[in-house]
C-alpha cells in the first residue's frame, strides 16, 4: 500500500511527492496526464500586490491559503524548493527587494518572487540598456512588440535584432523546444554563437526567447554568456513553455529518483472507505480498472483548467475526484466579471480546508481524515491579481506533506 | 467503446504533447503529435483522400496520448489516420513482410543457421536495403534454430487443466512471436521465475498478438491475427487464468489496442484484455508477499532501465523499478529518453533509421556517460535496438530478477 497517494503531476503534486519521497513515505502519483507547469511561466509568483505579503497575511480573510499555512510554512516551503532545483543546477533567485520585475514577450512587467537565472538577469530594476534580440523563423516572440511597450513603460530599451539559428528547422513552424533541443548539442552552440556574435556587438545586455536549452539550462546559460561576452536574459513564451518544461523534468526526475511511482494518462476517481476515511483512488488502467490503495490521498488536481474541477451549465462546479464540495457561486451570471483584467469571481472557487490542508464540508467540519487537497484547487484566492499561483501550490503542498507525515 | 477521433474536440492546442513528442524532437519531417493528430483530424473528410501524409512519422511510442491532460487519445488518432492513408494508397511490399513475424518466424526457423549468417553479411544486407528497404544497420535477431513450444512441449496444453490446485496460482505464458523463434533463454528464465514465486505456468495455445501488422497500418491483417488469438487465448482468460507475458508492447496490444485503436468489441475481447499482465506487472500485484519475502543475491554492476514506451502505456507506473532497486549492489539509474527510438518494425526502415536513431540518441549518451555495464528494458524490439546502438547488452528485466534470485 502506498503511503501517500497524489493526484496530479503540476507544481503542486510533483512538489509534494518530492517533500514525502524524501521523507521516507512511500508515494504514488495518478495524472490524467502531464501538468499545466508546461505552460507556465516556470518562475514562482508569492504576492505582487501591495503592501508586501508579510504584512498582510494577517489580514487576509481565514479562508485564503496563505493565511491558513501562515508565512513560516511558507518561507520552509520556499526552501525546500530552492533547493530541490539547486540540487538539479537549476538555481532560482529572489529579486534583491523580494520581487523580481521580469518582461514578457507582450512587453509588460511580470512581477514575481524567484525566477531561474537566465530569466532573473531579466530584472527591470536593473538600469544596463538592453537590446531584445528575435530568433529568425521563430513566431513565438516578436521583439519589435516588446520592445515598444516597454520603451513605454520607460525602460531602456536600445532596439530590436534579428538572430538568424543555424540548423535551426525549416521544414516546418519551429517551437521553443525545437530551439531548446539545439542548444542543449554542444555543438550548435558553438556554431550559433560564433554567428551572433558579430550581430550583437556593441549591446550591453541581451533579451532573447527562452529557449536556451532544455536539459542542462544553467550551463547552457552560463556557456552562451561567456561565448557572447555578455548578459544576457530570457524572456518566457507560449507553450510549450522551455522554462515550464525545465521545471516540470526536474521535479518529475528527482520524484522519479526518490523513488516515487508516476502513472501518467489516466483520470482518477476516489473511493471513500468506511467512516472518515477514504481508501484509495480507481484508475482506469489498459485492459481493467486498478485500486490504488493508500494511507492519504492528496489532490493536486488544479482548477477548471488543470480538470480537478468541473463546471455544469445549470451553475454547479463539481470536484472531479472525490465530488466534495465547492466553494461557488451557485448563480452562474454573477461568476464573470466583464471588465476581463479586474478580479473574476470564478477565481475564488474551489475547496475549502483546514490548516491541514483538509477539505471541509458546507458545515465547516472535515469531510474526512485521511484526504488533502492543495495547489489550485483551494477556494479563496485571486490568484492572478495577487500573483500568488505557485506560492500557494507550494505552501499548501508543503502543510498537506507536513500534515500526512506529522 | 472507445473512438479516438471523437477526442480531438478535447484538445486545447497546448502542445505538452508536442513538447514531449520524441519524433518531433528528431526531426522537423514530423510536424508533432498535435498538428497531425487532433489538429489535422479537421481536415480528414470520411469521404474524400487525405490530404497530407506527414503522419506517416508518427513510430506510435504512445507518449502523446499518455501524457495529454485532456484526455485527446493522440496516438491512436494517428495510428488510424495511417491505416486510412496507406489503405488509399497502398503499402510498401517491405511492410507486407516485415509484420508478418508469424510467416518470417516460421520460414526462417529451419533456415535458421543459413538465415542467421546471410543477415549478418554485409551484401546480402546492402541487397535487402536497396531492394525492399530495410536498413542495412537495423538489428536483426539471430533464429534460436526451432520453436520455444517445440522446447518446451511438456508445458504446451490444448484448453485450461481441468483440476484447479488451490495451492498454486495457474499462470499462462504468452511468450509471443520473439521468444518462439528467437529469444528461447528468456521463456525459459520467465518460467523459472514464475515457478519460483510459487506459480504453475502453462503454454496455451496462442499466436502473434498483431501489433506489426497494426504499426504497418495493415489493420485488415491486424484485426484477423487478432480474433485469432482472442479465440486461442478465451477459454484460459474465461477459466480465470491469468495470461502473463514478457513482450510487454504485444501484451498492451491484447490489453488495449484490440479495442482501442483497431476497433473490436464484445465480450470476448474484453475478457482477454482484463486476463492480460505484464509479467513485472503480475508479480508486483498478485505474488506482492512472495515477492516481498525474497532475498536477492548481489549484483555489482551499473545498469540503466529505460521502461519501453508500451509498458508505460499499460498505465501502471513502473512497477519493474522498485524490484530492481532491491538487489544489492546494483545501481540502477533512470533513463532519460521518452523512447528508445527503435519503436518495433519503425527503426528497420531504410527512410526512418536515422531518424530513430536519433530518436534514442539521449539513450545511448547516457549509456556511455554513465558507463553503464547493460541496459535493462522490457520490450524486444527496443533491446535489439538499444543493444545495437550502445554496444551493451540489454536484458529483459525478469533476466537481472533471475539471476539476483539464484
Amino acid at each position: 500500500m502506498t503511503s501517500l497517494l497524489v493526484v496530479g503531476a503540476g507544481l503542486t503534486g510533483l512538489f509534494a511527492a518530492v517533500l514525502a519521497a524524501r521523507r521516507g513515505a512511500s508515494v504514488t502519483v495518478v495524472a490524467r496526464g502531464r501538468g499545466n507547469l508546461e505552460l507556465s511561466h516556470g518562475c514562482i509568483d508569492v504576492w505582487k500586490a501591495d503592501p508586501p505579503l508579510a504584512q498582510t497575511i494577517n489580514h487576509l480573510p481565514d479562508t485564503h491559503p496563505y493565511a491558513l499555512a501562515g508565512f513560516e510554512a511558507l518561507e520552509a516551503a520556499l526552501a525546500a524548493f530552492c533547493q530541490i532545483t539547486t540540487e538539479a543546477d537549476y538555481p532560482f533567485t529572489a529579486g534583491p527587494e523580494d520581487s523580481l520585475l521580469l518582461p514578457t514577450a507582450l512587453g509588460t512587467i511580470h512581477v514575481t518572487a524567484y525566477a531561474p537565472l537566465s530569466l532573473a538577469q531579466g530584472h527591470m530594476a536593473d538600469k544596463t540598456p538592453f537590446v531584445l534580440a528575435g530568433l529568425s523563423g521563430f513566431r513565438d516572440f516578436y521583439p519589435a512588440l516588446a520592445a515598444s511597450s516597454l520603451k513605454r513603460a520607460g525602460l531602456p530599451v536600445e532596439g530590436t535584432v534579428e538572430l538568424p539559428v543555424p540548423g535551426a528547422p525549416l521544414r516546418r513552424d519551429g517551437y521553443a523546444t525545437d530551439l531548446a533541443y539545439l542548444f542543449d548539442r554542444p555543438a550548435s552552440r558553438q556554431q550559433i554563437a560564433r554567428v551572433w556574435k558579430p550581430l550583437l556587438a556593441g549591446a550591453k545586455r541581451v533579451g532573447l526567447p527562452a529557449v536556451l536549452g532544455l536539459r542542462q539550462s544553467s550551463a547552457v546559460f552560463l556557456e552562451m554568456q561567456e561565448r557572447l561576452g555578455l548578459p544576457l536574459f530570457e524572456i518566457p513564451t507560449l507553450p510549450p513553455s522551455v522554462p515550464g518544461l525545465r521545471l516540470e523534468r526536474i521535479l518529475r526526475r528527482t520524484a522519479l529518483n526518490a523513488g516515487v511511482q508516476i502513472v501518467e494518462g489516466v483520470p482518477a476517481v476516489g473511493q471513500a472507505g468506511e467512516g472518515s476515511r477514504v481508501r484509495g483512488v480507481v484508475v482506469e488502467s489498459a485492459g481493467r480498472s486498478r485500486f490504488h490503495e493508500a494511507g492519504a490521498v492528496l489532490l493536486a488536481t488544479g482548477d477548471v483548467l488543470g480538470g480537478g474541477l468541473e463546471t455544469t451549465p445549470d451553475g454547479r462546479v463539481r470536484e472531479t475526484v472525490f465530488d466534495l464540495p465547492v466553494l461557488h457561486d451557485g448563480d452562474r451570471a454573477r461568476w464573470i466579471n466583464p471588465a476581463l483584467l479586474d478580479e473574476q469571481p470564478f477565481e475564488r472557487f474551489g475547496l475549502r480546508v483546514d490548516r491541514h490542508m483538509r477539505p471541509l464540508g458546507m458545515d465547516g467540519t472535515t469531510v474526512y481524515d485521511n484526504l488533502y487537497a492543495a495547489g489550485s484547487l483551494l477556494a479563496g484566492a485571486d490568484r492572478i491579481n495577487e500573483g500568488s499561483r505557485q506560492g500557494i501550490a507550494l505552501v499548501t503542498a508543503f502543510c498537506a506533506v507536513e500534515a500526512v507525515l506529522g | 467503446m472507445i473512438q479516438p477521433n471523437l477526442t480531438a474536440d478535447l484538445c486545447l492546442k497546448c502542445n505538452i504533447c508536442t513538447a514531449a513528442c520524441p519524433v518531433a524532437a528528431a526531426t522537423d519531417l514530423f510536424p508533432g503529435p498535435k498538428a497531425v493528430g487532433p489538429q489535422a483530424e479537421r481536415y480528414r473528410h470520411p469521404r474524400l483522400p487525405l490530404p497530407d501524409a506527414s503522419v506517416m512519422w508518427c513510430s506510435a511510442c504512445g507518449v502523446c496520448s499518455r501524457v495529454c491532460p485532456h484526455d485527446v487519445k493522440v496516438a491512436e488518432i494517428n495510428t488510424q489516420a495511417k491505416a486510412r492513408l496507406v489503405e488509399e494508397r497502398g503499402a510498401p511490399l517491405r511492410d507486407r513482410l516485415i509484420s508478418n513475424t508469424e510467416l518470417i518466424g516460421r520460414l526462417g526457423t529451419p533456415l535458421a543457421p543459413i538465415a542467421n549468417l546471410s543477415l549478418r553479411t554485409r551484401p546480402v544486407r546492402w541487397i535487402m536495403e536497396k531492394t525492399i528497404g530495410i536498413h542495412r544497420e537495423a538489428p536483426m535477431p539471430a533464429y534460436a534454430g526451432s520453436t520455444f513450444r517445440a522446447r518446451m512441449r511438456r508445458y504446451c496444453v490444448e484448453k485450461p487443466p481441468e483440476q484447479n490446485d488451490a495451492s498454486r496460482v495457474t499462470v499462462a505464458f504468452f511468450h509471443g512471436c520473439s521468444t518462439n523463434y528467437y529469444e528461447h533463454e528468456l521463456g525459459r528464465i520467465t518460467i523459472a521465475v514464475l515457478e519460483k514465486l510459487g506459480c504453475r505456468v502453462i503454454l496455451p495455445p496462442q499466436t502473434c498478438c498483431g501489433l506489426a501488422m497494426q504499426s504497418n497500418s495493415l489493420f485488415e491483417d491486424a484485426r484477423r491475427q487478432a480474433q485469432q488469438n482472442v479465440a486461442l487465448l478465451l477459454p484460459f482468460a474465461e477459466a480465470g487464468i491469468p495470461i502473463v507475458g514478457t513482450s510487454t508492447s504485444c501484451l498492451l496490444t491484447m490489453k488495449y489496442d484490440y479495442q482501442a485503436t483497431l476497433g473490436l468489441s464484445g465480450r470476448e475481447v474484453e475478457l482477454v484484455a482484463a486476463q492480460t499482465f505484464d509479467v513485472f506487472e503480475f508479480i508486483t500485484t498478485r505474488l506482492r508477499e512472495t515477492l516481498d519475502g525474497l532475498t536477492f543475491e548481489p549484483l555489482a554492476s551499473r545498469a540503466i532501465y529505460h521502461a519501453s514506451c508500451k509498458l508505460r502505456s499499460h498505465d501502471v507506473g513502473v512497477p519493474t523499478l522498485p524490484v530492481l532497486r532491491r538487489i544489492p549492489q546494483l545501481e540502477v539509474t533512470l533513463s532519460e529518453a521518452e523512447c528508445c527510438g527503435g519503436a518495433g518494425t519503425y527503426g528497420m526502415k531504410r527512410e526512418k533509421y536515422d531518424v530513430a536513431r536519433q530518436v534514442g540518441s539521449p539513450l545511448f549518451e547516457q549509456a556511455r556517460e554513465w558507463g553503464a555495464d547493460f541496459v535493462i528494458s522490457e520490450s524486444e524490439t527496443c533491446r535489439w535496438w538499444i543493444a545495437k546502438h550502445t554496444r551493451l547488452p540489454a536484458l529483459h528485466p525478469i533476466g537481472v530478477l533471475y539471476r539476483a534470485m539464484k
